[in-house]
């Protein structure tokens, strides 16, 4: 297994580590499985997933438990009894949810009952029925799917959006590229986004969704097409957020997403 | 021994504990997890912990040739470390005591 | 600065769909092709040919943005730089079209006033751009947008210059500087066809402005 340090580097590679600390990230595993006395596919396992292990674990915020509390910050978001209503039929109504920078919630239901729609009314793209919104003017908004132009690559996706929101096209890059590198993605510089794997492209509308430094973040299901490993990259990066003060609300439908987050509305029990 | 997913979040209490009491290398931390009783920790966990103390300031490394084999990477335990584990034995003591206590309520309880 | 990076975006993207492009540059010359015999025909068909080339393309990039649109809004783009960039993009293809093709006419055709040939195909190809984007704002699929722009076009070709059917067209404007570019008479006729072209351009691009403002708006929340 000579080859174990190359797959692991290249992995990290991969994964957006830049090159000299990958090097450095091998030659020392090298050294650490030596000490050891044992072979690095014995002690870490396949290369790869060790690779990921790392990013995810060197991204973490301090994770010793149990979890820090910060102290919440300034109101972000506030619904007081919206309505939803298409014609005759009502979608939702009486919907109560404050959401504090610094805390995450959770919108949870089943299918057809209003989730994507109540995150629409949150972002102001649909207008709600009744009930009053308030909420702070940095939004940042993750569709479920679509929200990419299909001929378009990803640095020029970061360009278009850094332009909306008044950034130079060298800022815009160089900012999306490194919060690129925070979901364990390195854009390829000719890859449209038509190209791209659902999971990638998820991976782009995230970072897309996040350019311009919003205070509230809307998610919605935005982790479709993700591995496993990016996966919990993803909840990771929700949570270093969280904790930067910011505020995040995600559409989800997994229960055991929700352990870690401050406020949970279902929608489907109502 | 404790299985493993007890562990996850107290290993860096442990691990910056072992380092207040002596600087130590990953092989000889993990021996001393292990003889405490606490856990037999692999490679693909302990590694990573320590990569990501050093990287918070936590403990600070350096590489000593060892008798016999290749050199070691031996860490030390940094002021923020030691700031930080004071906090979070606090906090341990009473998640250890309330859990405690609910093991000893029910116990009771039965007889 | 929003409009030009969204001007210069769209421009990429019509190149990158090279299959399209060839198709949209050939179309004209199909048409000029076929009656190369007869110079007004030829230059009519031609010119048309430019217009609905220009705003099918358009059509399709019009479309291909409707995902990214409302988050652009969200993220700080006000609606007239998104629409505004996507309309100089294909105006800019538009003219170098119509400027290919002039150059192709002039050499191959004898016509009488070369420079309002050049106008009319100008007119065509300017006209063309809010068109598309127009068809594109009101019908949300490609296939529905194209074949409305096709009927557009063939009744455009079919209808009688003189009747009322044909003033309504909006590509009118070019046939009439096409008549007096090939078969002379009176200059009004350019004046007519500038008027006709500047108010259809009005129309479409104003409609499609509309219409966007409407699909984007934004619900205004007061701030926590």
């Amino acid at each position: 297994m000579t080859d174990w340090p190359q797959a692991f580097e290249a992995e990290l590679l991969r994964l957006g580590v830049q090159p000299g600390r990958a090097r450095r990230l091998a030659d020392e595993t090298a050294q650490q499985a030596a000490e050891t006395a044992g072979v690095p596919a014995e002690i870490f396992g396949p290369a790869h997933l060790y690779a990921r292990h790392l990013v995810a674990e060197l991204s973490a915020p301090a994770a010793l438990s149990p979890r820090t509390r910060y102290e919440p910050g300034p109101v972000m978001l506030s619904l007081t009894g919206v309505s939803k209503r298409y014609r005759r039929q009502t979608v939702f109504t009486g919907v109560d949810l404050t959401v504090r920078g610094g805390e995450v919630a959770a919108i949870v239901g089943a299918n057809g009952c209003g989730k994507s729609t109540l995150l629409r009314i949150c972002a102001g793209l649909t207008r709600p029925s009744g009930g009053t919104v308030k909420r702070t003017r940095r939004v940042g908004f993750v569709p479920q799917d679509g929200g990419t132009a299909g001929w378009l690559t990803a640095e020029e996706h970061f360009t278009l959006f850094g332009a909306a929101a008044g950034m130079v096209p060298g800022r815009a890059r160089s900012t999306g590229v490194h919060l690129a590198t925070r979901l364990a993605w390195r854009p390829g510089r000719q890859q449209r986004a038509q190209q791209m794997s659902g999971g990638t492209r998820q991976k782009l509308n995230l970072v897309l969704g996040e350019l311009h430094a919003p205070d509230l973040l809307l998610l919605d299901e935005p982790y479709q097409g993700f591995d496993q490993g990016t996966y919990v990259d993803f909840w990771q990066q929700v949570f270093a957020w969280r904790d930067a003060g910011r505020a995040v609300v995600v559409v989800t439908h997994l229960l055991h997403d929700l352990q870690n987050v401050d406020h949970v509305l279902d929608l489907g029990e109502r | 021994m404790t299985p493993r997913p007890w562990l996850h979040g107290f290993l860096d209490l442990c691990l910056l504990a072992m380092l207040r009491e002596r600087a130590d290398y990953g092989y000889g931390l993990s021996q001393r997890l292990a003889a405490a009783g606490v856990a037999d920790v692999p490679g693909g966990t302990l590694y990573p912990a320590l990569l990501r103390l050093e990287e918070q300031g936590l403990a600070t490394p350096s590489w000593a040739p060892s008798e016999a084999g290749p050199r070691r990477k031996y860490y030390a335990i940094t002021d923020a470390g030691r700031e930080l584990l004071d906090g979070q034995a606090a906090d341990w003591r009473r998640f250890r005591d309330g859990v405690d206590a609910l093991l000893s309520a029910s116990e009771v309880s039965r007889d | 600065m929003t409009t030009l990076v969204v001007a210069t975006l769209s421009a990429r993207e019509v190149r990158r769909r090279w299959a399209a492009l060839a198709l949209v540059i050939a179309l004209p010359f199909w048409f000029y092709l076929v009656r190369r015999d007869a110079t007004g025909q030829s230059m009519r068909m031609l010119t048309l040919g430019i217009g609905w080339a220009i705003s099918t393309l358009t059509l399709f990039v019009v479309n291909a943005s409707r995902g990214v649109d409302p988050r652009l809004r969200l993220t700080g783009a006000s609606v007239v730089s998104i629409i505004g960039g996507r309309l100089l993009a294909m105006t800019g293809v538009g003219v170098a079209l119509a400027a290919g093709y002039w150059l192709l006419a002039w050499l191959d055709q004898d016509v009488l006033h070369p420079w309002a040939a050049a106008l009319m195909m100008l007119v065509s190809a300017v006209v063309a751009a809010p068109l598309g984007s127009l068809i594109g704002a009101l019908l949300p699929r490609e296939l529905e947008g194209a074949l409305a722009l096709l009927s557009v076009v063939a009744v455009q070709m079919l209808a009688d210059p003189a009747g009322l059917t044909a003033k309504l067209m909006p590509f009118w404007s070019a046939r009439e500087i096409g008549t007096y570019a090939v078969d002379g008479g009176s200059a009004e006729m350019v004046l007519h066809g500038l008027a006709h072209a500047g108010l259809t351009w009005l129309i479409c691009a104003g409609g499609t402005l509309a219409v966007f403002q409407w699909r984007l708006r934004l619900a205004r929340y007061p701030e926590p």
